[in-house]
Parts: C-alpha cells; sequence; structure tokens
C-alpha cells in the first residue's frame, strides 16, 4: 500500500463516522482491521478530524488490547489463556511456540511472519486447549503438535486471510 | 413419509466449527440435494454454538425439529445415515449414551433433565437470524403485553419476578428500573452489558449468538419502563458471531417496525446500536463500560453517583447484563410471579453456567437458582474427567473464588455462597481436580488483573503487583514464612479501598484458596512442595515401572524428547532434559506418571 | 441556600453543606488527611492514590471512603484514623513507596506511618512517579494535551506519544510543578529548557530580565491568534498602573 493509498483509506475510514469523540473507538478498529493496526497518520488524522488530543486517542490505543500501533505478522497465532485452558497447559503451548519461533506472546518475529498473542478465553472451553491461527482452530492441542502446524503456514501449504 | 416441516439444525456455533460442523452441514445439504428433499427439508446451519445442547465437546451436534432426535460427534460421511432416518429409525451409533442406555430425545438425556430454561429457552431451537422463529416461539409477546402497560406497571410486574443482575452484583433490576425512571432528565439511556471477560465464561456470548431478540426485547420493554429513546449494546471484541446476530436481528427489527420511530405502532421510539469493545476486562465494570462507549478510555470513575441518575454522558442510564435483559421477556409473557415461583427465597429464576474444565460434559447449563454445587457438577456434570478425586470448583472468574469440596453441597445463589466468602459471580465455573495447584490457580487469576486492571488506583495496581510477585516466589520454592499473612493483609486493603469492582474484588482468587487450601500454600513454602504436581520448578516427574505398558503416548507427547525406553517396555524420563510440564502425565492412560518433590 | 447537616469527624461535630466532600469539611475544621492525587486547582479529583480513605457511618452501617469524592448526603460520623483506616492507610502508603522508592515525599511518608512486615515488596528502580495523575490533569486543563496515561495495569506510565517530543508540549512545566513527587523531570540551562525530551528556547522580559517562559507557552497563553507579549506580568501591571497615574495626574 502507497502513502497515498493510506491516506485515502485512512480518510474514508475517519469521515464514516460524526466528527463526535464517542466514535473513537470505533474508527481505530475500523484502522485495524484495515491495516492490521493503526498507523500514526491514522491516529494524528483522527484528533485532527475529532478535535481532541492526539495523546488522547495514543492512550486508548495502548488500553485497548484490540488496538495495536505496531504491524503485526502475517500470521497470527492466538494461545487461549482462558481458565480452562490454562488449566490444559496453555503455557506449554506458548513456550513450545517459543521454542519454535524465538518470540514470546505478544512479539512478532523478525521475519513479520508470525505474531504470537495470549489471548483472553475464546469461549471454546470445551475444546481447551485451544489455538488459533488466522481464525483456524486447532483444538485439544498437544505440544507435540505445534510445529508440524507452525511449519505448514511457513513454508506457505497453508495461505488463509486475517479474520 | 417427512412432513415438508422436519428442520435439520446443525450446531454451528465456534465450538462445533472447530470440530467441523460447517462440512457436515455442507454434507448434509448435499446429500439433501441430492435427493431432490431440499424443498422439503430445512438445514439450518446457522444455530449457535454451545447453544445446542451446552455439550460443545460432544459436537458437532445434529438435531431435528420438530422431532427433538439428537445425534453427537457427526461427521461429513454420517450425512447419508442422517437423511435416511429422516422418515426411518435413528442412527443408532450417533445417539447419546450413558451407562449402558441409549437417548433419543434431548428432554431424556440427564445432561438436560435437571435444567430448566429460561434465558436459553430458543437457544439451539430457533435460528436466530430468523426473527419469524423468535416469534413463532412467542417472541415478542411480552413486548405487546408492555406495550399496553403503564412503565410503573411493567416495573412492577419485574419487581414481582425477584429478578437480580445476574452479572454477578445482585442488585434487583426492578429497583434499578424504578430508579431510573423516578428521573426527570432527558435523554435516557439503556445499555446491556455485553463485554463477559471472565476467562472461562461464554453464557452471554452464547445467549447473543443463539437469542439475539430475547436479548433486544428485553431491551425495548426496559427502555419502555425508564422512558429511555436510545439504547447500546456493548459487546466484547471477542465475539464476533455475537455481534454479527444481534446486528442482524437489529436490522429485522427495525424493517418490521419492533424499533425505530413508532414501536410496533405504538408511537415509542427506541434506538438501538452496537459498540464494540476494545478488548478489555474493566469494561464489565459499568462506570469503565460507559466511558469506553464514550469514546474514552476504561478507567471506572471515582464518583460516588449511580449511573442510575448520572450515567452514560452524564445521563440517567440503566446497564443491564444480556442474562438479565434475556429473562425480561420471559418475565413479562408469562408474568412476573410464575417468574418467581423457581429459585429460591432471595434468588429467583434460574442461572446460566459454564461450567468447564475437568469436568466429563462441559457446556452451558441453566439451572434453578439454588441447585447445589454438587448436582451441578455429578448430576448434570456428569462428575469428573477420568474420576480423579475432585478438589476445588472456581466460580465467578477473576471475581471469585475458590470452593473445596465441603461447600458443595450448599445452594447457588446470589448469596449464600457469599457467605462463606465465595460467590456465584456472572456464571463461570472451572471444576479442577487433584492435579490443579490452588497456588498457581491464584497466581494466574493475578497474572490476568495485573494485566486487565485499568492502572489507575494505588491498592489495585500495586497490590496486585506485590501479589504477583510474592505468589510467583511461592510457585517457584522461594517462599518465605509471612507470605501467607502479607497477601492477606494486601488483599483486605485492595477489597477496602480501591476504586472499582474489578480492585475490590480482584484478592478474592487469592484470598479464597488461601481460606479453603492454606495447608497447599504451606507446602510451597515451608517444604517447597507442590502437592498438586504443577509448579515445574518444585516438581520431578518419574514412570512408576511397574504400571507403565510401554504405549509410547508419554514420549511422544514430551516436547522435550526427554522420554525413552523400547515399545512395551517401561519407559524413563531424564531428569535433565524433563521441563515439568506435565504433558507425559495428561498423555498417561495407566497412571504411571508420578511427581514427586524436586530435590533442591 | 443548600440544606445545612451537622456530622463528627472524630468525634468533633462539624457543619457542612450537603453535598460537601468529606475532606473538604475535615480540612476546614483542622483535621488532617493526606492526599496526594488532590489538587484545589481543579474541580474534579481523580480519587487514585486512596490514601485519603475514612471510615463512614450512616445509619448504623460502617464502610471505607475515598474522603476527597465522598460527599455528605446524611448525618453521619467519620472517622480518619480508626484502627482500619491507619492499617489500610499504611499498606496503601507501603505500596506507594515500594512502586516509587526514589520518591522521597512518598518515603518520608511511609516512614511517618510507623508500619513495618513490608520489607518483602519488591521496587521498581529509580521510579519516582505514583501515577496521580495530576500532570496529565493539568495538561488537559490547559488545552495542550501533549501527555497521557499509556497502558493499562501494572504496566501504566504517564508519557508523550510514541515516547517522542510532542509537537503540542508548550514547555510549560506545568505538569512538573503540580507532581506531589517531583517525578517530572527538566533542565534548564542560560538559554534553554528541556522537558518530555523537547528542547525549548527561553524567553526573557524585554523590561527586568525576568524569565517568561518558553515562546510556545507565551503563545498559548494568549491564543494562536494573539499577539505574544514582550514583557512579563509584573513590569505590564508596573506600566498599566503608570499610565493610569499619568492620567489621574492630568485629572
Amino acid at each position: 500500500m502507497t502513502d497515498q493509498e493510506q491516506a485515502s483509506k485512512i480518510s474514508e475510514i475517519i469521515e464514516a463516522y460524526p466528527a463526535d469523540q464517542r466514535f473513537a473507538l470505533a474508527a481505530m478498529q475500523d484502522m485495524q482491521h484495515a491495516f492490521n493496526y493503526i498507523p500514526e497518520e491514522g491516529l494524528s488524522a483522527l484528533a485532527a478530524y475529532l478535535g481532541c488530543a492526539e495523546a488522547q486517542l495514543y492512550s486508548m490505543a495502548t488500553f485497548y488490547k484490540a488496538l495495536s500501533l505496531t504491524p503485526k505478522g502475517d500470521h497470527i497465532v492466538k494461545i487461549c489463556n482462558g481458565t480452562a485452558c490454562h488449566l490444559r497447559g496453555a503455557m506449554n503451548l506458548a513456550t513450545e511456540l517459543k521454542r519454535n519461533l524465538g518470540i514470546d506472546p505478544g512479539e512478532t518475529t523478525e521475519d513479520g511472519t508470525f505474531s504470537v498473542e495470549l489471548v483472553n478465553c475464546l469461549g471454546s472451553c470445551a475444546l481447551a486447549p485451544v489455538m488459533l491461527v488466522d481464525g483456524t482452530y486447532h483444538n485439544k492441542l498437544r505440544v507435540d503438535q505445534i510445529p508440524g502446524i507452525i511449519e505448514s503456514y511457513a513454508n506457505g501449504e497453508v495461505v488463509s486471510a486475517h479474520d | 413419509m417427512i412432513n415438508g416441516t422436519e428442520k435439520i439444525l446443525v450446531c454451528c456455533g465456534t465450538g462445533c466449527i472447530a470440530n467441523g460442523a460447517l462440512g457436515v452441514a455442507d454434507a448434509i445439504q448435499a446429500e439433501l440435494d441430492a435427493r431432490g428433499l431440499s424443498d422439503d427439508v430445512e438445514v439450518s446451519a446457522q444455530v449457535v454454538r454451545t447453544g445446542c445442547s451446552g455439550e460443545c465437546e460432544q459436537g458437532p451436534i445434529v438435531r431435528f425439529m420438530p422431532r427433538d432426535l439428537m445425534y453427537y460427534r457427526v461427521k461429513e460421511r454420517d450425512a447419508a445415515a442422517i437423511v435416511d432416518s429422516l422418515d426411518g429409525e435413528p442412527v443408532q451409533k450417533l445417539l447419546f449414551k450413558k451407562d449402558g442406555q441409549t437417548y433419543e430425545h434431548m428432554a431424556d438425556n440427564p445432561y438436560y433433565a435437571l435444567q430448566h430454561k429460561v434465558v436459553l429457552r430458543d437457544v439451539g431451537i430457533i435460528d436466530p437470524l430468523s426473527l419469524d422463529d423468535y416469534i413463532a416461539r412467542g417472541g415478542y409477546k411480552g413486548l405487546k403485553k408492555a406495550l399496553a402497560m403503564t412503565p410503573d406497571e411493567i416495573i412492577t410486574e419485574v419487581e414481582k419476578s425477584g429478578l437480580r443482575g445476574k452479572g454477578g452484583a445482585g442488585f434487583p433490576t426492578g429497583r434499578k428500573w424504578r430508579t431510573a425512571a423516578g428521573y426527570d432528565v432527558f435523554p435516557k439511556y439503556i445499555v446491556c452489558n455485553g463485554d463477559e471477560g471472565d476467562p472461562g465464561a461464554f453464557m452471554d456470548g452464547s445467549t447473543m449468538e443463539g437469542s439475539p431478540h430475547a436479548v433486544i426485547e428485553g431491551m425495548i420493554i426496559g427502555a419502555l419502563a425508564i422512558g429511555a429513546e436510545e439504547g447500546v449494546l456493548y459487546i466484547r471484541d471477542e465475539y464476533a458471531l455475537a455481534r454479527d446476530h444481534i446486528q442482524h436481528a437489529i436490522d429485522d427489527a427495525y424493517e418490521a417496525g419492533i424499533l425505530g420511530d413508532s414501536i410496533m405502532g405504538s408511537g415509542h421510539k427506541l434506538d438501538l446500536s452496537i459498540v464494540r469493545g476494545g478488548g478489555a476486562f474493566v469494561c464489565g465494570e459499568s462506570t469503565a463500560l460507559m466511558a469506553s462507549i464514550e469514546g474514552r478510555v476504561g478507567e471506572p470513575r471515582a464518583k460516588y453517583i449511580r449511573s442510575v441518575q448520572r450515567g452514560l454522558f452524564d445521563h440517567p442510564t440503566v446497564l443491564n447484563n444480556v442474562e438479565s435483559l434475556a429473562s425480561i421477556p420471559t418475565i413479562l409473557r408469562e408474568g412476573g410471579e410464575a417468574y418467581a415461583r423457581v429459585g429460591t427465597e432471595n434468588s429467583k429464576g434460574t442461572k446460566v453456567f459454564a461450567m468447564v474444565g475437568k469436568v466429563k460434559h462441559t457446556g452451558l447449563v441453566e439451572v434453578p437458582m439454588g441447585t447445589t454445587l454438587r448436582t451441578l457438577i455429578y448430576d448434570i456434570g456428569g462428575g469428573i474427567i477420568d474420576d480423579r478425586p475432585f478438589k476445588a470448583i472456581q466460580t465467578g472468574g477473576p471475581s471469585g473464588g475458590c470452593i473445596p469440596e465441603s461447600l458443595l453441597d450448599l445452594p447457588v445463589d446470589f448469596d449464600t455462597l457469599t457467605e462463606y466468602g465465595a460467590m456465584m459471580g456472572s456464571g463461570g465455573m472451572i471444576v479442577m481436580d487433584d492435579r490443579s495447584c490452588m497456588v498457581e490457580v491464584a497466581r494466574y487469576y493475578v497474572d490476568f488483573l495485573c494485566e486487565e486492571s485499568c492502572g489507575k488506583c494505588t491498592p489495585c495496581r500495586e497490590g496486585l503487583r506485590q501479589m504477583r510477585a510474592i505468589l510467583t516466589d511461592i510457585c517457584e520454592g522461594r517462599g518465605k514464612p509471612g507470605d501467607i499473612e502479607l497477601l492477606e493483609r494486601i488483599g483486605r486493603t485492595m477489597q477496602d479501598a480501591s476504586l472499582c469492582a474489578l480492585g475490590r474484588t480482584a484478592p478474592n482468587p487469592v484470598m479464597t484458596t488461601i481460606k479453603f487450601f492454606r495447608d497447599e500454600y504451606e507446602a510451597h513454602i515451608n517444604e517447597q512442595t507442590c502437592p498438586a504436581g504443577v509448579c515445574e520448578k518444585l516438581t520431578q516427574f518419574t514412570i512408576n515401572a511397574d504400571a507403565c505398558t510401554g504405549c509410547g503416548l508419554c514420549s511422544r507427547a514430551c516436547p522435550a524428547g526427554a522420554i525413552s525406553g523400547d515399545r512395551k517396555e517401561a519407559h524413563v524420563i531424564d531428569p535433565h532434559l524433563c521441563i515439568a510440564c506435565g504433558s507425559c502425565r495428561e498423555a498417561c492412560r495407566f497412571d504411571a506418571v508420578l511427581t514427586e518433590r524436586r530435590p533442591a | 441556600m443548600s440544606e445545612m447537616l451537622t456530622i463528627t469527624i472524630d468525634g468533633k461535630e462539624c457543619t457542612c453543606e450537603k453535598g460537601e466532600y468529606i475532606y473538604d469539611v475535615a480540612r476546614r475544621n483542622n483535621i488532617p488527611i493526606p492526599v496526594l492525587c488532590r489538587s484545589d486547582a481543579f474541580a474534579d479529583h481523580r480519587a487514585c492514590c486512596r490514601i485519603c480513605i475514612v471510615e463512614v457511618e450512616e445509619r448504623g452501617r460502617r464502610k471505607v471512603v475515598t474522603s476527597c469524592v465522598y460527599p455528605v448526603s446524611q448525618e453521619c460520623a467519620v472517622y480518619t484514623k480508626s484502627e482500619k483506616i491507619l492499617e489500610e492507610r499504611a499498606v496503601i502508603f507501603a505500596l506507594l513507596a515500594h512502586r516509587a522508592p526514589d520518591a522521597k515525599r512518598i518515603a518520608e511518608m511511609n516512614a511517618s506511618m510507623g508500619s513495618d512486615g513490608f520489607d518483602r515488596l519488591v521496587t521498581i528502580d529509580n521510579e519516582k512517579c505514583i501515577l496521580c495523575g495530576l500532570c496529565v490533569q493539568a495538561c488537559d486543563s490547559l488545552g495542550t494535551g501533549a501527555i497521557s496515561t499509556v497502558l493499562r495495569g501494572t504496566e501504566k506510565k504517564v508519557d508523550t506519544p510514541y515516547d517522542r517530543p510532542s509537537e503540542f508540549c508548550v514547555g510549560c512545566l506545568s505538569c512538573a510543578n503540580v507532581c506531589p513527587t517531583g517525578a517530572i523531570e527538566y533542565a534548564q540551562t542560560d538559554t534553554t529548557r528541556t522537558i518530555w525530551n523537547r528542547e525549548f528556547d527561553l524567553v526573557f522580559c524585554e523590561k527586568c530580565g525576568n524569565l517568561m517562559g518558553t515562546p510556545e507557552s507565551i503563545q498559548h497563553a494568549v491564543g494562536a491568534q494573539g499577539e505574544a507579549p514582550r514583557v512579563c506580568d509584573e513590569c505590564r501591571k508596573r506600566e498599566l498602573a503608570d499610565e493610569m497615574m499619568q492620567t489621574y495626574r492630568y485629572v
């Protein structure tokens, strides 16, 4: 996406809402969805549009977990750490991912291929432990299955669009 | 012959989809198409997840309506047999079986026999995307009645029902509405709290997915009662399906004249919209939720003013949770007194629970208030997986507590568990067996809250930081005498002095585990032992050669390659390679993996 | 005139208006309650430090409330030094003192509580900030909006967006001046001032040579379209007075 395309996309997103503070979160979520993060230009454009301080939006962008200020990887691996998954070894999955990808939850691999996130309950407690890769569920997952799953995404066997 | 009204419901919620339900739905549709039956039989692939039965573990679940035939663990290859059975014998291998008995109908299944469905009455039975389905089951009848009543009469009906806020706080809904109705400040707002954030709870999400119109009808009735013309549903970011279904239902309701400038032609106006949560547990707290709707950081406000007086945009606001609102249509339709006949003296009606963890049947259940935990876990939940010993049930998520065996016969309602230092909470229930470490569980919740606290006030933010440090030390063998007392001291201050309900309840997991499982804390601190064999720094895994069959399950499950052994020979764990993750113990079917205190 | 009520604070009878905050009533009656996040400069109080907690007994029910924002609504008895309050305030001070070990004022206040049993608590190296939020409140009230709280939970802090020099900061030092613990550091030379990683020039009064502030803060005070004054307030007042005197002399 060129800078110009990004700028016009940002305007399109922002101007879909009335210039009212109450739509700040919604506009930022739309940007998150469109760009996989909130670009700096988006934050300042929204502040100008709403007539609020950029710092206030920055505060929100760092407060809400659904928003991110840095680009995420091509594949987003979410490990559910809801209580049911936790009891059934969610942290072991995180450890195994670290062994495979070299990153902790919250980080993105240097080549930008994977981001790993430890997320709150996904509501699939009956299938614990659950790992979600780009919207695809991997249920009752065992640690030894992880290398194969990661491999299949890394070498392009599985290509999935972001949810 | 097929009577032309048979419906095949395929549970396609998150849980069942994960088990391949979409493929099953497609396969059944294809089978019907191939046989030219598509016009006679409707396949509904949009039925909610857990809602279909509450047994997501048994999914994908396929159900015939109105015949009430239920099939479990259905595979795509079963499609032909299923279609065959439309006018024939049920497919035996797909029926529910327990203790040698086979159950064809949902109502016979012991899992449901003890349940009483009010909130979930339509969940899994109607197509949530069909307004007609909802109306056919009596939907919007409650609203019709309400439209013929005065606000005062509506509120009186709700008061008679004894309905209390089911988000956990238990404030009487009728009283809340009456207070809000009493303020002559306009506009007023009605807000639905759909920000269910407890890890391990999915009652509200399933209700919104499975019966969105019930929530909307409840909101319309509430709006009429208090005089609101605008309503907002604040729905958790992670609940994409719930948002879709609610939005669909809102659109349909506008189309049908149920929402908008003149509700069912009454001249009353109500607009509803969805606000998508930002991903913050604290936004379940009422004032933080409202701050979030207003487009600000979700920090609770410090003022001692109730939201019914000055809430959203500083105007009178009623905030009800999903389950409370979804109970309203039934209360209006069947009368408050009928609702109040179920439940206990001070907790009327029913409660939905999401029961998960080490219990055989996991999923959603709705039972009369006052049902005991033992009934929930053993009669409905089928007991503990592998019949291991029960240790605790965690209720109420990060705001709740861990309840021991000795309290299992207490009735679950708003007040009883609280008297014993635990709480019912919003409805999340996590069952734990002897392989769950209570100190580690407490640390887990404190960890969760360290991230999810808004960080505004000192006791919550700093109290959690210190609790996490102390609990981590205890779990890793660095606990010191006096730690338990210090945790209690910090906890008591948090309970009294924190700014909002999140902070005031945040110490509960720690306080209840200390109260009921103090010996486990002491074992960690005084003997550097984790009795449950969970805390990895304190635990060493070995294999009992007498019990080991050499099946190799453990070595395949071991992520560290620490287990070796020939087939059909006893295996051995190399302690230098072992990372003490416990995967082998989970994998072993012969109880051959033992834990012992790790030598210092 | 609003309704008057009589309450007792630590046994002393105090008269107050209905709706007045307990802290304000106590202060008027010379009953000290410690506060950190409350400033007279603002009408709204964040009530987040929680050290001003007191016990209130209303209709026989006793509860812990935050005195800086708790409005008196009925006759009640307030206890600022009950055993419970002293204990819980001690815990809160200990928590703050371990969060911000380099904040002298907090260390002193904590020491004055004379409580022990907290050696076990962990500290944050070199930290002075107690997250009272007064700096953000000051910056917002001036309409600059250069800083805000960032992140949440135990990671929360105050910062400029992206931790970079803010184009909106005017270098007025309001944040640093309102900070109760001296946590917002700035450096000043003869001609420049650096705060929040941004360096500002300094402007001096053309008359007396006293420091007037940064060009940005002077411009901010008169609005974007306003003409920035070249002399300080003092000198302008003196000029005005001179003018007046001249005028009257002719009369």
